[in-house]
């Protein structure tokens, strides 16, 4: 082996390159301490958990950027006690540990004063743990999965500043399966993805369906990865049923439906939601047949809701899909109010009138469950959904008939 | 050991640099100094999410480096090196939640069930040679990611459905958990696991793996049993991948489906063609700095991705050995012209012979 | 109605045309080039939005997109070939792991450009064949497109123009010695082969969503076709893409939709199992 030679500091060069280098590394690569940060004291922040990056994109874009509307609206009518409200985004990238650290990050650094969030059900619960920590309130408008409340009613102690204002997967088969009972479906398909939530809803649905008479001729499940579409589509229509429900809310919905107008151009379909609300989705599947998708709202079931597509639409260039946008929309509506009525941002504070209030959202009227459930559904007083059909002009409402 | 192969001694010594008895830190101030740094970061009061960014990439630099314990030091690469880190993430999950058993056994089951998983995948591959390796263990990661995504409990411990792409919790005995001990204990897990994967790259072991990667035929005609090799390094990879997958599930508190991800797996390698292919040290400083800094400095997302694909791009244009292979090159290079000796090979070219 | 077994081994038919269309690029950048290119599925999307964006323009057939996009993609490759794939050739292991760089890159780029909402081109109405079996328009497409590519391509490699390919593919010291611009057959090769995926992205847009992740599932079902068929044979490519494609939707009706893809790659790994050196046995390789 070679001898090493001269001083020591020649001969350890290296090593004092390295310090060097990783200390101006240090000093210089992060962000100043937190509070030097472009956040005036007079401004109130939301912070938005959203996917912008990764398979989940799309959702998450439409998120915040339905999320951004809300707070130009809240701020419109003269802000949170005088204060200016704005969101900080962070980008959860469809995984539970980035979900984490960004909630984290908006907690610590950007001083948020509450949260909107996130997604997928994993970086909800995620973020949950985040916000319980914190003592934030945290608003989940999409997020389905039981365990959220399910988590609320059994440690409420820790878990009470989330509120799911979202429809929970049983809110969502009642939903689905009044509107079968309206339409007088006797035996509907049912297929989606193979993955969690999807089977999750097709068991609910069959609990709430069966009891009306009508029941599923079909059910079937393609992998996410690589879809089997045409064996789905084949054996969908081939088991003759009176509609087929989609419960896939991503791009694979429009391959689906694709393949199955070509087998099948006369059987209706109903869309539990997500990409198939997207206009210009919807005009590049032959309709030759009903094609009915299920939004949290839609233009046209009230006033506040044409008023909000319609600011969409100028602000943004594309109408909202009902879901991704609409949720997210209401939630830092329901927050805001929430603040308002309060009189503070502080979570103790807040966490009652939450539970007790009434909040008024494109939707309708939100109320919490002692679960912290948004109460969705068809009992009196419950926030309705509406079911559209797609037109050749448009969609057009069809349930709740008005 | 050194003396016993027939064929040219050069090619067995030492891509790592040194002969096998010195110890694994000679020529080492560059990691101690980065270690020291570490260690004194924390006191300069961050915030709690960069100590979590920390934490995490911590524990994605061991992932990394056990990648390299396979692909380079032993030359086999695998796409599917997520495989042990998931199996090992869901076995702590699905251990503590479902059988109730308390953390340190369901980690040490986890490590040992990832190692299970490394030899039989080395099982797999061991008659396998280049592109058929990576596709096996493409193969093989795929099929675990797909059986995490579409099995669903219907019947979990709180009355819903549990499993699937939602994933599965980590019962663990605290709340949550404190940012400065994590960080610590992530430390010094990555400094641990580097260590014994260093050891064992410079180890007769880790000589006769890179014996065997530049020559399988030499080696098999030397009577080395090639196949049993093959399969200690997949058997020594996986049960690292598995120990760094148990502490980053441990760390998150949820197994998910992603912990068994393609993504994963080409994160491993690349951070081992960034750093170095086979030099152990290179991986897990290039996961390190990648990972804090795209997490660290909150651009939007869209630069965010663009940025890194393009750091990428640029490090291996001008680095295709990756930075801590082209060091080594240079430094050996150095080393040689001081010492009068000829420099020596920097890589190989593609039919595995020295390059000229 | 027609009896859904033989409308899903159809279907599969197609399916395989779509792996064909991708892995005869792959395959020629492997056999040339001698580089497992991981960004072919961006060119497949790349094609994909130019087929959207023609059609946004009023240009409806994909027909009319696809050599378009295979003259962008050619463009694009040949940068990506001079730049990137050339000066690292020679270090096999970053090279793969830059064009999945690369991949990246234009994935962001284009989530850019087109927003990460899936886009969808309308796609013509199927043809009835016997029996009421619904023959897919693009499935047809993509399946005699696969075979007169890959047809071509045969013929081209046997022919004289393919020389300089072929004697690339098995020796290239004697290529060079004999005073063919080596490195610029190589990039061009490249180039060609990333507008053959752009043009298969084109051609089979309509069937489903646009969106910039689009090409990920093609490029890997392609890459275990090329990896296991190997290059010698651009028979056994085709005939593995279109069995691949069968085997997968029998495996989804036969068994169960939900674990179709498990199936394949269980298929894949008991194949490498029993023929470790891929299923076209070569000759043996000077060491």
């Amino acid at each position: 082996m070679t001898v090493n030679r001269g001083s020591p500091f020649r001969r350890h060069r290296p090593l004092f390159g390295t310090a060097a280098l990783a200390l101006s590394l240090f000093f210089s690569a992060f962000p100043p301490a937190p509070g030097a940060a472009a956040e005036l004291p007079d401004t109130l922040t939301i912070g938005v958990l959203a996917p912008l990056s990764g398979p989940y994109a799309a959702g998450g874009t439409s998120f915040v950027q339905a999320a951004t509307l809300a707070v130009e609206q809240a701020n419109a009518e003269g802000g949170v006690f005088g204060r200016r409200v704005t969101i900080a985004v962070g980008d959860t990238q469809g995984r539970v540990d980035v979900a984490k650290s960004e909630a984290l990050r908006l907690v610590s650094r950007e001083k948020v004063s509450g949260l909107v969030g996130a997604y997928l059900s994993e970086e909800t619960v995620g973020v949950m743990e985040v916000a319980a920590a914190h003592r934030k309130v945290l608003l989940v408008p999409v997020a389905a999965t039981a365990e959220i409340t399910d988590l609320v009613r059994r440690e409420y102690a820790r878990y009470r500043y989330v509120f799911r204002v979202g429809y929970s997967l049983p809110q969502w088969a009642e939903m689905i399966a009044a509107f079968l009972s309206d339409r007088k479906v006797r035996r509907y398909a049912f297929v989606g993805a193979g993955i969690r939530w999807n089977l999750e809803l097709g068991e609910t649905l069959e609990r709430f369906a069966v009891p009306k008479g009508i029941s599923p001729s079909y059910s079937a499940w393609y992998s996410p990865g690589n879809p089997a579409f045409d064996t789905v589509a084949v054996a969908a229509a081939a088991s003759s049923p009176d509609i087929v429900i989609l419960a896939d809310p991503g791009r694979n919905s429009v391959s689906f439906l694709k393949r199955l107008r070509e087998s099948a151009p006369a059987l209706p379909v109903l869309s539990v939601g997500g990409a198939l609300g997207d206009a210009r989705l919807a005009a590049s599947v032959p309709l030759s047949a009903p094609v009915y998708v299920q939004a949290a709202a839609w233009r046209g079931v009230s006033t506040a809701a044409t008023a909000y597509v319609d600011r969409y639409e100028r602000r943004y260039g594309a109408t909202p899909v009902g879901y991704s946008d609409t949720l997210p929309y209401d939630a830092v509506t329901v927050l805001v109010a929430a603040w308002r009525k309060a009189g503070t941002v502080e979570s103790d504070a807040v966490v009652p009138v939450l539970e007790r209030g009434t909040f008024p959202g494109v939707a309708g009227e939100y109320r919490f469950d002692p679960d912290h459930q948004a109460r969705w559904g068809t009992g009196p007083g419950a926030l309705r959904g509406s079911i559209v059909r797609w037109e050749p002009g448009g969609a057009r409402i069809v349930y709740p008939p008005r | 050991m050194r003396g016993s192969f027939p064929f040219r001694a050069a090619k067995v010594s030492l891509r790592g640099g040194t002969p096998p008895a010195r110890s694994p830190w000679r020529g080492g101030g560059w990691p101690a100094a980065g270690i020291g740094l570490l260690l004194l970061f924390p006191l300069s009061s961050p915030d709690a999410f960069l100590l979590d960014v920390f934490t995490t990439g911590f524990l994605l630099a061991a992932f990394a480096a056990s990648w390299d314990v396979v692909g380079g030091v032993s030359g086999q690469i695998t796409l599917g090196h997520a495989l042990p880190f998931g199996v090992a993430a869901y076995a702590c999950a699905l251990l503590t939640t479902l059988a109730g058993w308390p953390l340190p056994l369901a980690v040490a089951a986890a490590v040992l069930l990832a190692a299970a998983a490394g030899l039989g995948i080395g099982a797999l591959s061991a008659p396998l040679a280049g592109p058929f390796v990576a596709l096996l263990t493409l193969a093989l990661g795929e099929i675990a990611h797909e059986a995490a995504v579409g099995h669903t409990f219907f019947s979990g411990p709180g009355g819903y459905a549990w499993g699937g792409e939602g994933g599965i919790p980590v019962a663990l005995p605290w709340r949550d958990a404190a940012p400065f001990p994590s960080y610590y204990a992530a430390l010094a897990f990555l400094c641990l696991a580097s260590f014994g994967m260093l050891r064992f790259s410079r180890s007769g072991a880790g000589l006769i793996l890179r014996a065997v990667e530049g020559s399988p035929i030499t080696a098999l005609a030397s009577g080395v049993p090639v196949a049993r090799f093959k399969r200690m390094a997949f058997a020594v990879g996986s049960a690292f991948a598995g120990a760094a997958g148990a502490g980053f599930v441990v760390h998150v508190g949820r197994a998910t489906a992603t912990d068994l991800s393609l993504e994963l797996s080409f994160q491993a390698a690349t951070f081992a063609a960034v750093g170095g292919r086979g030099t152990i040290v290179g991986p897990v400083v290039a996961a390190l700095v990648l990972h804090v800094l795209f997490r660290a400095l909150s651009l939007p997302p869209s630069a965010r991705v663009l940025l890194y694909a393009l750091t990428l791009l640029v490090v291996l244009r001008f680095f295709p050995g990756g930075v801590a292979g082209t060091a080594r090159d240079l430094a050996s290079r150095r080393a040689g012209k001081e010492g009068g000796r000829p420099p020596r090979p920097g890589g190989r070219n593609r039919n595995g012979d020295e390059a000229p | 109605m027609a009896s859904p077994l033989p409308q899903v081994l159809l279907d599969g038919l197609f399916a395989g045309g779509t792996y064909a269309l991708m892995a005869a690029g792959m395959a020629l950048i492997l056999g040339v080039v001698k580089v497992i290119n991981l960004s072919h599925g961006a060119f497949f999307t790349l094609g994909a939005y130019v087929a959207y964006a023609l059609a946004g323009r009023g240009v409806g057939s994909p027909l009319a997109a696809a050599p378009l996009a295979a003259v962008i993609a050619f463009a694009f490759g040949v940068f990506l070939g001079k730049s990137f794939v050339n000066p690292v050739r020679s270090h096999p292991f970053a090279l793969p792991v830059g064009t999945l760089a690369c991949a990246l890159l234009f994935e962001q780029a284009a989530q850019l450009v087109w927003g990460p909402h899936p886009l969808s081109i309308e796609a013509g109405a199927p043809w009835i064949g016997p029996g009421g079996l619904v023959v897919r328009r693009w499935g047809a497409v993509a399946f005699l497109s696969s075979a007169a590519l890959l047809g071509c391509l045969k013929r081209v490699l046997s022919s004289r123009p393919g020389l300089p390919l072929r004697l690339i593919a098995e020796d290239e010291e004697i290529a060079g010695s004999l005073g063919m611009d080596v490195e610029a057959i190589r990039y061009l090769t490249f180039g060609a082969a990333c507008a053959m995926a752009a043009a298969a992205g084109a051609l089979l847009s309509p069937s489903g969503a646009v969106t910039p992740t689009m090409g990920r599932a093609p490029l890997l079902l392609s890459l275990v076709v090329v990896i296991v068929a190997g290059m010698e044979s651009v028979a056994a490519i085709f005939l593995l893409s279109i069995g691949l494609g069968v085997f997968g939707n029998a495996c989804a009706w036969l068994l169960s939709p939900q674990w179709s893809y498990v199936a394949l790659l269980a298929a894949v790994c008991l194949l490498l199992a029993a023929r470790p050196a891929g299923i076209v046995a070569t000759a043996g390789r000077r060491d």
